[in-house]
């Protein structure tokens, strides 16, 4: 691991806590008011301020310590998390993720991002009362110590002592060991800045064993110290202890008055602490002469300053409890949180092949297993093979995540749709927790959001038509999602004014889609909206587009090997249902035969299988046949797959449905259902049209999948091009 | 984490294993502490002390002044490394007044 | 033998960081997603230094350096917790329970290696 990658789990990690950030401000704007989203939303920015500093990240810095200062109010309620303030955390938000968007790409701020940091940080600021204060700069000099005379020193005179070295006085305070620290340790770090010329360790000050408590510090330490650093460094040293403990530092070259106020305000100790000075080499005889023969002069105008004590008065118990109490609620909201363990994708879908590799090895055997009449053999593989279905099940369901995460992210396209349409609109969603597959879950976003704008603009009306119509004010758009014998069903609907059914087959017949006499059901009509460059609205909106919608969604959702259908309920709404395959990596297939070759047909597109009527081998029948009186196009894969050999004696027909079409493919052999793992097609056969990967069988043959949606595209194309002869 | 004790004539052994630290220094107290009121003449073995702290410093310290109040003869032998390194870090072999040379061997 | 810390935060990139800055020092890093994971790591083997982050989900750093000190193994062990400088509350309940220094966030490796050094050198 190196710090790139560190790096990259922080464009991740960025991404996703964003994304909490804005669930939360969108929750919140719904009214869904509790210290818990606030709390969230404050963690996101603080996280990603924490993180991008180690970064050096400072333009992420900068910007999100501002934001951070402005929700600590929030959190601390001396601001409202209001309208105005919950718009601009979403652009705050926003502006955050284009800031790590830069980092992902490795770039700097580009002119508008930094005009944007500028602009946002100016409004943020308005609500820290107008000043931007330096937190950082404050703190710093807070850290150091307060001991400091210099300026008292100057009037108050005293020469210089000779010695080139720092003295450092430390009374370790009493609790300092308990706290796990170890006085040692301090002054070994200490030695790491420079030289420990002397030092002299209080053993005066110990009280005897019988006489201590052992875990109680009472150790003391007079050190003369030799080294470049400045005084911040060495109090820098003793930061952690510097509550509790009493420590003096003295410049090289202080004025024996500095010394003599030291001695002073260690007197009570009872140490012979002038000797000890003496003895550490900070001092001369003659130079602690003299400074004693001052303090007899001056008599107790000197008063011991314990300026790092004062620090200790200010911990009030109140406020300690106030905290404690805080935290435990925190602790108890966010118990129920998933544990969860971050996985690389690469890493589970290599689990997947696997697994896949182990269904056809399971195949193999129980293959083996029957050819060679081992009914003992063929048991034991039947077993292994039920073992071997469950792992691949675990398997699958590693690669599930919830569609909540997915459908959580249209609340904020329905905010900012509505607002530009001026419609009140809200988002229903339920069935949050149902599980896909990660690869559908990605790619079905845009579909959606098509689905989604689609309803919104051209589906519910304008207010003033809804209270005439009788309905509430608001329109309601609902998202669900729900399992259905083996399938993923994933609903957007709407209680607009439905489609209007006439409309729709007026203008199919006018771009020639339907004829006029043709008998064709309600739902056909309906889903004549998903044909290619079919638009019912005469003027075309920003959003919705020009009418590129509806097929670009079906084929998408084709290409996932879902489906979309349409119901509409004039003057209820429409409801729009997408169903898509529970997961893309294994289907349960339907083997064929064509000379020598295996094909695979999914079988949850097969309807039936026919023989292929006798007369049609003979006949030109334009492959068209028969079915029940339907008429139904059919291809021959032996002519589009250009195999050679001789036709057998009997050709059969697998009937196949998709996307509200019917079609045949002919083949020579009907072989049965077999579980398929699909492994990709390299790209030397991407131009192989009607092909969606193979897979291996038992007996170590490739099958090839068909992709029945291309097949049917092919099919359809020819019917529409006969149809307009 | 054991320490053991055995009787050789007048003087008494005692030696520390493990680690002289914060976290064991309460222990150590209370096993110090009736040798030094039962004998006069006590040696404290710490050649098999793996890691000490302020705290075992401090310990060690007690230990000699307790001993000192009461006149009895008491001394640190067989210091590990360890124990000399943060000895002499503290200036405090003067103090302790062993014979930390003969026995520092051990280290 | 190298010594042991123990970095405790929800952000997996400030982890990754800290432990790159420890490791290059010399010190072994164990690292804990959250208080709990925390609590579930420490198993009784020597820490010599907890770092950890105040603000977590599950079971937040004052928690669970409240929860480690009642440990005997771990009742002298000491602990940096991070923070930020809007956090002055937090600071007084962790040094209640018993965290005594404190890191500002954001840092710089360097200054957490520094802080580090001051309690335990590698």
């Amino acid at each position: 691991m190196n710090l790139d990658d560190a790096l990259q789990t922080f464009v991740i990690e960025g991404r996703e806590l964003l994304q909490n950030m804005e669930e939360s401000l969108l929750g919140i704007e719904r009214g869904e008011t509790d210290d818990d989203a606030i709390n969230a939303i404050f963690r996101a920015a603080h996280t990603i301020k924490g993180s991008a500093g180690l970064f050096g990240l400072d333009f992420v810095v900068e910007f999100t310590h501002i934001a951070e200062s402005v929700l600590d109010k929030v959190r601390a309620k001396e601001l409202a998390m209001d309208g105005d303030m919950v718009a601009l955390m979403l652009s705050v938000c926003d502006h955050l993720g284009c800031l790590i968007e830069h980092v992902a790409k490795a770039e700097g701020m580009s002119e508008a991002t930094s005009q944007m940091s500028r602009e946002l940080g100016e409004r943020l600021s308005v609500y820290l009362g107008g000043k931007r204060e330096d937190k950082a700069k404050e703190t710093k000099s807070k850290t150091s110590m307060t001991v400091d005379h210099d300026a008292r020193l100057e009037v108050e005179g005293g020469g210089e002592v000779e010695t080139d070295n720092w003295h450092i006085s430390l009374r370790f305070g009493r609790d300092v060991m308990r706290n796990g620290m170890d006085p040692l340790a301090f002054i070994r770090y200490l030695a790491t800045l420079g030289r420990i010329v002397n030092i002299v360790t209080l053993t005066d000050a110990v009280p005897p064993l019988s006489a201590i408590d052992p875990e109680s510090c009472h150790l003391g330490f007079e050190i003369a110290f030799e080294s470049d650093v400045d005084k911040a460094t060495i109090e820098g040293v003793f930061e952690f202890v510097r509550e509790d403990s009493l420590i003096r530092i003295l410049p090289p070259r202080s004025k024996i008055f500095e010394y003599l106020e030291l001695i002073n305000d260690l007197k009570d100790e009872n140490l012979r602490l002038g000797d000890i000075l003496v003895s550490c080499g900070t001092l001369t005889e003659t130079e602690l002469a003299n400074a004693l023969r001052i303090q007899t002069g001056s008599g107790n105008a000197l008063h011991p300053i314990g300026e790092v004590l004062v620090e200790q008065g200010m911990v009030e118990a109140p406020v300690v409890e106030a905290a404690l109490e805080k935290q435990k609620q925190i602790k108890e909201n966010k118990g129920s949180e998933i544990n969860l363990i971050r996985v690389d994708s690469e890493k589970l879908d290599q689990l997947i092949n696997l697994v896949g590799e182990l269904i056809i090895s399971g195949a193999s055997i129980s293959l083996i297993a029957q050819r060679a009449g081992m009914p003992d053999l063929g048991e034991a593989a039947a077993t292994m093979s039920r073992m071997v279905e469950e792992v691949r099940d675990a398997a699958l369901s590693l690669r599930m995540v919830q569609i909540g995460a997915t459908f959580n992210r249209f609340q904020r396209v329905v905010r900012d749709v509505s607002r530009e349409l001026g419609k009140d609109i809200r988002l229903e969603i339920s069935g949050a927790e149902t599980e896909l597959d990660k690869t559908v879950v990605e790619k079905i976003g845009d579909p959606l959001t098509h689905l989604i704008r689609n309803s919104m603009d051209h589906g519910i009306e304008f207010a003033d038509v809804r209270v005439a119509r009788g309905k509430p004010a608001h329109g309601t758009l609902k998202l669900d999602a729900y399992h259905d014998s083996g399938s993923i069903v994933i609903e957007v609907s709407d209680d607009g004014g439905g489609l209007n059914k006439e409309k729709i087959l007026a203008k199919a017949i006018k771009r020639g889609l339907v004829k006029p006499d043709q008998p064709i059901t309600d739902k056909e009509i309906y889903n004549l909206i998903f044909e290619v460059g079919f638009s019912t609205v005469d003027e075309v909106s920003n959003l919705s587009g020009r009418g590129v919608g509806m097929d670009v969604v079906r084929r998408n959702i084709q290409v996932l090997r879902g489906t979309v259908e349409i119901e509409s309920e004039p003057g209820k709404g429409v409801t729009m249902r997408i169903r898509l395959p529970l997961t893309l990596a294994i289907i349960d297939g339907f083997l064929v035969g064509v000379g020598g070759s295996a094909y695979v047909v999914p079988l949850d597109m097969v309807i039936e299988c026919i023989e292929l009527p006798p007369r049609s081998k003979e006949q030109g029948d334009n492959n068209y046949l028969n079915l029940r009186g339907e008429v139904l196009p059919y291809l021959r894969l032996r002519e589009l797959f250009e195999i050679e050999g001789q036709v057998g004696r009997r050709e059969n027909v697998v009937v196949v449905q998709y996307g509200g079409h019917k079609a045949g493919l002919v083949v020579d052999s009907l072989t049965g259902e077999f579980q398929t793992v699909i492994k990709p097609l390299g790209k030397v056969f991407g131009g192989a049209c009607g092909l969606g990967g193979f897979t291996i069988m038992g007996s170590g043959e490739v099958a090839l999948i068909l992709d029945v949606p291309r097949l049917m595209q092919q099919v359809t194309s020819r019917e529409v091009s006969v149809a307009g002869q | 984490m054991t320490h053991e004790t055995k009787t050789d004539a007048r003087i008494f052994e005692l030696s520390i294993e493990g680690e002289l630290t914060i976290s064991r220094v309460a222990e150590l107290k209370e096993i110090i502490l009736p040798v030094i009121a039962n004998n006069k003449d006590i040696e404290i073995d710490l050649s098999h002390v793996t890691e000490i702290d302020g705290a075992g410093v401090l310990l060690m310290i007690s230990t000699k002044l307790e001993a000192r109040q009461y006149e009895k003869m008491l001394r640190f032998v067989g210091h590990s490394g360890q124990i000399t390194e943060a000895v002499d870090f503290c200036d405090l072999s003067t103090f302790f007044g062993d014979p930390i040379v003969i026995s520092s061997q051990s280290a | 033998m190298a010594k042991t810390i123990l970095v405790v935060d929800d952000s997996a990139s400030l982890r990754q960081v800290v432990s790159i800055a420890l490791k290059s020092a010399g010190y072994d890093v164990i690292e804990a997603c959250d208080g709990r994971d925390a609590l579930t790591k420490l198993n009784g083997q020597k820490i010599h230094l907890i770092i950890s982050d105040v603000n977590m989900p599950n079971m937040d750093g004052i928690t669970f350096v409240a929860e480690a000190k009642k440990l005997p193994n771990y009742k002298f062990t000491p602990v940096i917790m991070l923070t930020t400088e809007a956090g002055e509350a937090k600071k007084q309940a962790g040094q209640a329970a018993g965290a005594k220094a404190w890191v500002v966030k954001p840092f710089q490796p360097a200054q957490m290696l520094a802080a580090v050094s001051k309690l335990v050198l590698p």
